[in-house]
């Protein structure tokens, strides 16, 4: 319970309503069983526009996407409700007459974002998503590797091509990609379109990339184990760790977003 | 009797709010008879109690039935370890996602637990006696010199101390790629049925190495994944009818004798949408958590996020009962959604009558349902609220109108504490409720047998 006047700032959604929580707990006066230890939520969302909350929801989303515990399996059911989320937010975008390049995956929409990141790529890109430039999805830069099983790819942070990896791993990544890859139209560019990319060109930011392997082998949002392999992929399974890196880095981002 | 309640609550807790995590309760499940009651929790250990009959040197009032004894201990065992996937490098946990027992046949008690990936079936037997007199062995089980022995006993069974022996008789891996979420026993006695998110399998009970796969709703391309699996039941009665629900709320009755393979439901129940009501969270909420067949066979029990709906298995096009949970809820969807308690899956139970529903919510509440009346309460399982053999209060969540001392503002509720997991006995009113680490078990002293209808 948490009325002693102090605001608890757990929600990004207190930070958007100016509302005061501690005067709305106040009124109630109960002791309710929660303790310090307990969440509760925001007194109303109703004041939030559909735009704000549809921007939230978004962003929210992205981050559960990408947030995962180390050699922990994802659940299934949690990863198709949100893609599904996801979808039906860039339904909404379209029908508000959104402008979205279409690209071939997700990955290229990410990795273009994530370009504006990088220090050691070109930062000339311009800030589309590259599926209307080049329309070619396998044509991205690889960025520094995650995982310490793939110390050959090291060195290539910058091929284009696939490289070999075992079958297993490659059935699962590609399986990611192909999950991931039905976002296809998902317009990401408009949140980003913003961003002040100055804050970014540090050193600081490779060093925490290599730092932070935290992508096991074989994290996919969904598995596919039965199919022992599939030859012929969407994208390369290098511009896979590219994307899942670049998607770690939006976390970065979006906690900024949100936050400010 | 000098036991109170509070015996039948395990409880781990050494600090108040100290809870560890492998102690969390996470399936609840009453035998066919009510005596036994089955427990399994996050780190894979399986506790059962047994209900203590009344002493008889007790004067029992007429009409009074002997067996209104408290719950206590009667084993524990570890059902899961935890293992490693070494081909994904992932973690499996040994979290007991469900437990079911077998009807019983003889002085043996089965039950069957499932983690993730395995399910295994666990025999319980009790020896209270143990033979003595051999002839080549001595009482500490040394053999004996041969040539000490100068005549011939018979070895007799002599009394012990009751001994609960638990051991594993099958063990059925390897059959599901994806978490197992449900399983459940046939009314044949012979087979049972797990599934996971994309499949589900039909096992025989007696064969490990095999299973039919009878559910396959695994696109060819994954990329097309819109719609997973939550939970399936058998049919009480009929041993060829299965229902499964889906995370996009919809419930398919599937008939095995239609064919192998039954991808093709025999009916489909689907409630349309509400449009009034539609938000970014409309599908996130419809995802049914748990489906459950009344007794009678005639209804399917089914929980969403919000509210707990009875079905007529006689008609798909629509729930006949809805029973709103915590509709309070509705406009916080958004914050709900950014911690994570949207997920969340509640179970739901019949009583033995099939006249009352039962559910859990947040804050330690849960609620039940009287179908003719359509009235809900809400009662609290925390042990700083009740007192052992007091009669538990309801409580009211404050949502407008006029404020009764002892309402709960929603902005009060701790949504840390959720009632996930219960169980109703057969055929008494006696529920069990899981709080996290704790175990409430509630009997009705005043009707303690179900009137049936």
């Amino acid at each position: 319970m948490l009325g002693r006047g102090v605001k608890r700032k757990w929600s990004c959604l207190a930070d958007l309503e100016a509302e005061a929580l501690p005067a709305e707990k106040q009124k109630n006066g109960e002791e309710g069983p929660g303790d310090e230890g307990g969440f509760h939520v925001a007194p109303s969302e109703s004041d939030m526009s559909h735009l704000q909350q549809r921007q939230l929801v978004l962003g929210l989303c992205l981050e559960k996407l990408q947030h995962y515990q180390a050699g922990v399996e994802l659940s299934l059911r949690r990863s198709v409700l949100l893609i599904n989320t996801l979808r039906q937010i860039q339904e909404d975008m379209q029908s508000d007459g959104v402008e979205t390049c279409t690209s071939e995956t997700l990955l290229n929409d990410v990795n273009a974002d994530s370009c504006l990141l990088r220090d050691d790529v070109r930062e000339d890109m311009p800030v589309t998503c590259p599926g209307c430039s080049e329309g070619d999805g396998d044509d991205l830069p690889l960025s520094p590797p995650l995982s310490p099983e793939f110390p050959s790819q090291e060195a290539n942070s910058s091929a284009d091509q696939p490289r070999s990896l075992p079958p297993a791993t490659i059935s699962s990544f590609s399986d990611a990609v192909n999950a991931m890859g039905y976002l296809s139209d998902l317009a990401l560019d408009d949140i980003f379109e913003d961003i002040d990319t100055s804050m970014y060109e540090t050193s600081d930011l490779p060093s925490a990339w290599a730092a932070g392997s935290l992508w096991p082998i074989s994290v996919s949002l969904w598995a596919d184990e039965d199919v022992k392999m599939r030859p012929s992929s969407h994208a390369s399974a290098g511009s896979l760790q590219s994307c899942l890196m670049d998607l770690n880095e939006l976390d970065h981002i979006m906690e900024i977003l949100v936050k400010s | 009797m000098g036991e109170d309640a509070e015996s039948s609550k395990i409880n781990h807790t050494f600090l108040r709010d100290y809870v560890t995590e492998a102690d969390v309760i996470s399936t609840v499940e009453f035998n066919q008879t009510g005596d036994l009651l089955a427990t399994g929790d996050k780190g894979g250990r399986v506790v059962i109690f047994q209900r203590e009959t009344e002493s008889k040197g007790e004067a029992e009032e007429a009409g009074e039935t002997g067996d209104s004894g408290e719950y206590n201990v009667y084993s524990t065992f570890q059902s899961h370890e935890p293992d490693f996937d070494y081909l994904k490098s992932l973690e499996i946990e040994e979290k007991i996602n469900k437990i079911r027992w077998l009807p019983q046949q003889n002085a043996a008690h089965f039950l069957l637990s499932t983690n993730d990936k395995t399910i295994k079936l666990w025999k319980v037997s009790e020896r209270d006696k143990r033979p003595e007199g051999y002839n080549l062995k001595d009482e500490e089980g040394r053999l004996k010199d041969i040539s000490t022995i100068t005549s011939l006993q018979v070895p007799v069974l002599k009394p012990t101390d009751l001994m609960v022996e638990v051991r594993p008789r099958r063990v059925f891996s390897n059959g599901h790629t994806y978490h197992v979420n449900s399983i459940s026993v046939n009314s044949d006695g012979e087979t049972y049925l797990s599934a996971d998110d994309l499949r589900i399998n039909m096992w025989h009970l007696g064969i490990t190495d095999r299973s039919f796969n009878i559910v396959d709703i695994k696109p060819a391309n994954m990329e097309d994944l819109t719609e997973v699996i939550t939970a399936a039941e058998f049919h009480p009665h009929h041993c060829h009818l299965f229902v499964y629900s889906s995370s996009k709320g919809t419930l398919r009755l599937c008939d095995m004798r239609a064919s192998a393979l039954c991808d093709k439901h025999t009916k489909l129940f689907e409630e349309p949408e509400d449009p009034g009501n539609r938000s970014f969270f409309s599908e996130i909420i419809s995802s049914v958590s748990d489906v459950k067949f009344s007794h009678s066979g005639r209804y399917l029990l089914t929980r969403d996020y919000l509210t707990a709906k009875v079905w007529d298995l006689n008609m798909d096009k629509g729930p006949v009962e809805t029973y709103q949970v915590h509709e309070y809820l509705r406009s916080k969807l958004c914050s709900l959604y950014e911690n994570d308690c949207i997920f969340d899956k509640f179970e739901c139970v019949w009583n033995s009558s099939d006249s009352v529903i039962m559910t859990g919510a947040y804050n330690s509440f849960f609620r039940m349902f009287d179908r003719e009346t359509g009235r809900g309460v809400t009662l609290e399982a925390w042990r700083e609220s009740s007192k052992p053999r007091a009669v538990l209060r309801t409580r009211r969540v404050y949502t407008g109108g006029k404020r009764r001392r002892g309402d709960v503002g929603v902005d009060s509720l701790d949504f840390t504490k959720k009632i996930l997991h219960m169980a109703w006995h057969p055929s008494e009113n006696i529920i069990a409720i899981a709080a996290t680490n704790n175990l409430y078990i509630f009997q009705d002293r005043v009707n303690p047998d179900t009137q049936t209808q």
